[in-house]
Order: C-alpha cells, then structure tokens, then sequence
C-alpha cells in the first residue's frame, strides 16, 4: 500500500512552471473583443426584448384583471336585476292565483245561488201544477158529488126536484165543506154556468 | 517492487495542463483549444439568449421562463440587493459577466472539454480591469476625482489616530487591489477544480489497473460528487464576482459611506 503510493507519486514528476498560467497578449485581447460582443448582445439586443415583454405581460395582466373586475361588476348588477325580476314574477304568480281564486269563489257562489233559484223555481212549478191538479180533480169531484146526489135524491124523492134548484143546494153545501177542506183554498168554488 | 502492479503510468496533472498549442495560425491568429473554448461559451451565450427572445412570448414558453428567470436573477438578487433600483442600467453589464462566466466555468465539467475558460487567466483579468474602469469612472464622475478619493480613503466615523492607516489599507483595497482579487478568485477556483478532478478521474483510471482496484472505484466515486461540487463552484463563483462587481459600483455611487 505504502508503496503503491510511492510508485504513483513517482511515476512522473512533472514540471509545473507559473508561466505556463500567466494570460497571453492573445488571450486578452480576444477575451476582451468576445466580452465586448456579449455586453452589446446583452446590452441592444436581449434586454430590451425582455423588458418589452415583460412590459406587455403586465399591462395584459392589468388588462385583464380590469376587464374581469368589470364582468364581475356587470354580473352582479345582472343577478340583482334577476333577482329583482324573480321577486316581481313570484309576486305576480301569487296575484294571479288570489284572482283566480276569488273568481273561482265567486263563480261557485253565482253558480250555487243559480242552481238554488232554479230548485225553488223547479219546486214552485210543481207546487203550483200540483195546486191546479188538486183544483181540477176538486171541480170534477164536485160537480160528480152533485150529480150523483141529485140521483140519487131523485130516486128518494121520486124525482120531483127541480135540477136547478136542487144543484145550487148541493154547492151551497160542498162550499161549506170547502171552508173545512184542508188546503183551504178558498176559490174551490166551481163557477156557476 | 509494486509499480509492475499498475498497468499505467500516473501522469499527475500540472501546470502544462493549461497550456495549449495551436491548431492553426500563428501569434494573435493562433486558433487553440482555448479559442475553441471561447467560441462555445460566446456560441452558447448568443444561442440561449436568440432562442430565447428571437420571439418572446407573452404567455412564455419553457426555455423563455427559464432565461427570463436567470435575468430576473441578475436582476433581483444582484442589482436591486447589492445597487437598488437606481442601478437598473447596469443590468446588461451584470448580466453579460454573469452568464459568461458561468458558461466558461461549466465548461470544466461538460464531458469531452473538462476544461474551465476562466482557468485562464487573462479572461477573468479583462472582465476584472473593465469593471475597475467601471466603478473608478463612476466614483469620479459622481464626487470629482479628489471627493472621490476622500470617500475612498477617510471614511466617516474613524477615530483619528487610525485614519492614516485606514487611508492607506482603502487606497490599497479599492483603488489597487480589487481588480487582481476578482480575478485571482476566479481563475483559482477554476484551476483548482480542473486539478481536483482530473486527479480523481485520472486517479481512477489508474487505480482499476492497481491491484486493490476498489480503490478506483472509490476515486470514481468522489470524482462524481466533485463533479457536483464544480457545478455548484461554476455558478458560485459566477455570482460572487457579479455581486462583488455591483457592490463596488454602488461604494462608487454612494453618496455618504
């Protein structure tokens, strides 16, 4: 070990001279030329592209955040016009629905108060048919009764009656049962012909 | 005894390292390796830049942010931290010395070239007297040539019996020495850590024709994490010299120390 490190160090001993590191005329006045390229590169030409973009990066980004802040602003004006319209149609939807709901009452109420006219009138008709029914029958009955007690008084009798006499004794008589009929009429009186 | 046991003679690297012969042309117009070198990181710096910006975008694609990014960088960490706002026009400037210099310091650890530009001493020395010119020129400009030397050499709240010796160390410091600093820290970073790895990768090689050849395995390994290092260090030193730069030149546009 010991001596493989020897032999390395003493495979070549070289010559070091600080010559050999000192610049040449050459070297620095092309060094000098190639930095003075550079500086104008960097100077003309690269700076001023990189300053023209990053200029016009920022003026777009402040472009665009105006513009943004603008949108927001309209969109928020627009959502309370939204807004604003919602509340209107809802208060009109509820307006809409009260008047159909009071028409709809009313309609019901007009239709009720119809359909109870119609029955009182429908009832009153019949009532009235009724009436005159029971008079006609009344008038028939009657002027049968007559005849039939005139018969048969006749028979009685022996038909020595007089017709005339004898049938305004018998309406005298169903006129004193019309005043205790119970519907109590008082025209059941038949006419006299 | 041993030596039969290594198939390879270990070549240590030296100083000869850094020096190159032509290809082609002779004295000013030799073309080496290290003008090749100089090519690639001015190639490279024009293409990441043109790609980058040929078109920029406003909504960026992926190699626009990361550009934008790195100038950002120059911008935020070393401009506004070490100058302020006010020094937004040395921004180029910055930026030029910062993307250059890392770019010739990653050099050492791209495969195939391992090798630093800035181990060369004359690339960091040219950026290091331009920025000398630089801050001098604004410290005079800005307070006249003795109000500048005044704020240099007899900063305020110094008690007197130590003024002359703090004129003399400022003078020295600022008007003499900065320079040779930015550069010696440099190109010594970067001369070091060619040597650091080509010792570990060349030791490697060396070690597996050894006899307990897990030692090239281990010289491989913390070659890798040297590596690792050399990146960090090329960006490091990239920055330090930019922040350093910019330190200087907002002591020169001080108004008050």
């Amino acid at each position: 070990m010991h001596s493989l490190i020897a032999t390395i160090y003493a495979a070549a001993e070289p010559i070091n001279d600080k010559k050999d590191l000192y610049p040449k005329l050459q070297e620095l006045i092309v060094g000098a030329i190639a930095f003075g390229v550079l500086f104008f590169f960097m100077w003309k030409w690269v700076l001023p592209r990189v300053n023209q973009v990053l200029e016009a990066r920022s003026q777009k980004i402040q472009g665009d955040l105006e513009s943004a802040e603008q949108a927001k602003t309209e969109a928020q004006k627009e959502l309370g016009d939204y807004r604003e319209q919602l509340a209107g149609a809802r208060e009109e939807a509820n307006r809409i629905i009260e008047e159909a709901r009071k028409t709809a009452e009313a309609m019901r109420q007009d239709l009720q108060k119809k359909a109870e006219e119609e029955y009182g009138a429908i009832v009153g008709r019949a009532q009235e048919q009724i009436r005159a029914e029971r008079d006609r029958v009344f008038q028939e009955l009657k002027s049968q009764v007559g005849e039939l007690s005139i018969a048969l008084a006749a028979k009685v009798v022996g038909g020595s009656l007089d017709r005339d006499r004898q049938l305004a004794l018998i309406d005298e008589y169903i006129a004193e049962l019309g005043g205790m009929a119970p519907s109590g009429n008082g025209n059941g009186g038949p006419g006299r012909e | 005894m041993i030596s039969g046991l290594l198939g390879v003679a270990f070549e240590k690297p030296s100083t000869h390292d850094f020096v190159w012969s032509c290809w082609g042309g002779s004295g000013l117009g030799c073309f080496n390796f290290i003008m090749f070198l100089l090519v690639i990181s001015v190639g490279a710096f024009v293409l990441m830049f043109w790609t980058a910006f040929r078109k920029p975008q406003i909504v960026p694609g992926k190699w626009q942010v990361a550009m934008e990014t790195g100038v950002g960088f120059v911008r935020e960490q070393i401009v506004v931290q070490m100058i302020g706002p006010e020094g937004m026009g040395f921004l180029a400037f910055l930026t030029t010395i910062f993307f250059f210099i890392t770019l010739g310091n990653i050099l050492e650890v791209i495969p195939g070239i391992n090798f630093p530009l800035n181990s060369r001493l004359a690339f960091p020395l040219v950026m290091a007297l331009t920025v000398w010119v630089l801050y001098n020129y604004i410290g005079v400009r800005k307070h006249g040539f003795l109000g500048y030397l005044k704020m240099v050499m007899f900063p305020p709240g110094v008690p007197t019996a130590l003024k002359p010796f703090l004129a003399l160390i400022e003078f020295f410091s600022v008007v003499l020495v900065r320079p040779f600093t930015l550069t010696v820290r440099l190109t010594a970073n970067m001369i070091a850590g060619h040597f650091l790895l080509a010792t570990f990768f060349l030791g490697t090689i060396v070690l597996f024709t050894g006899t307990p050849y897990v030692l090239g395995v281990a010289s491989f390994a913390l070659g890798v994490l040297m590596v690792g290092f050399e990146i960090f260090v090329a960006v490091l030193q990239a920055f330090i010299f930019a922040v350093l730069t910019a330190s200087y030149i907002a002591g020169a546009m001080a108004s008050e120390h």
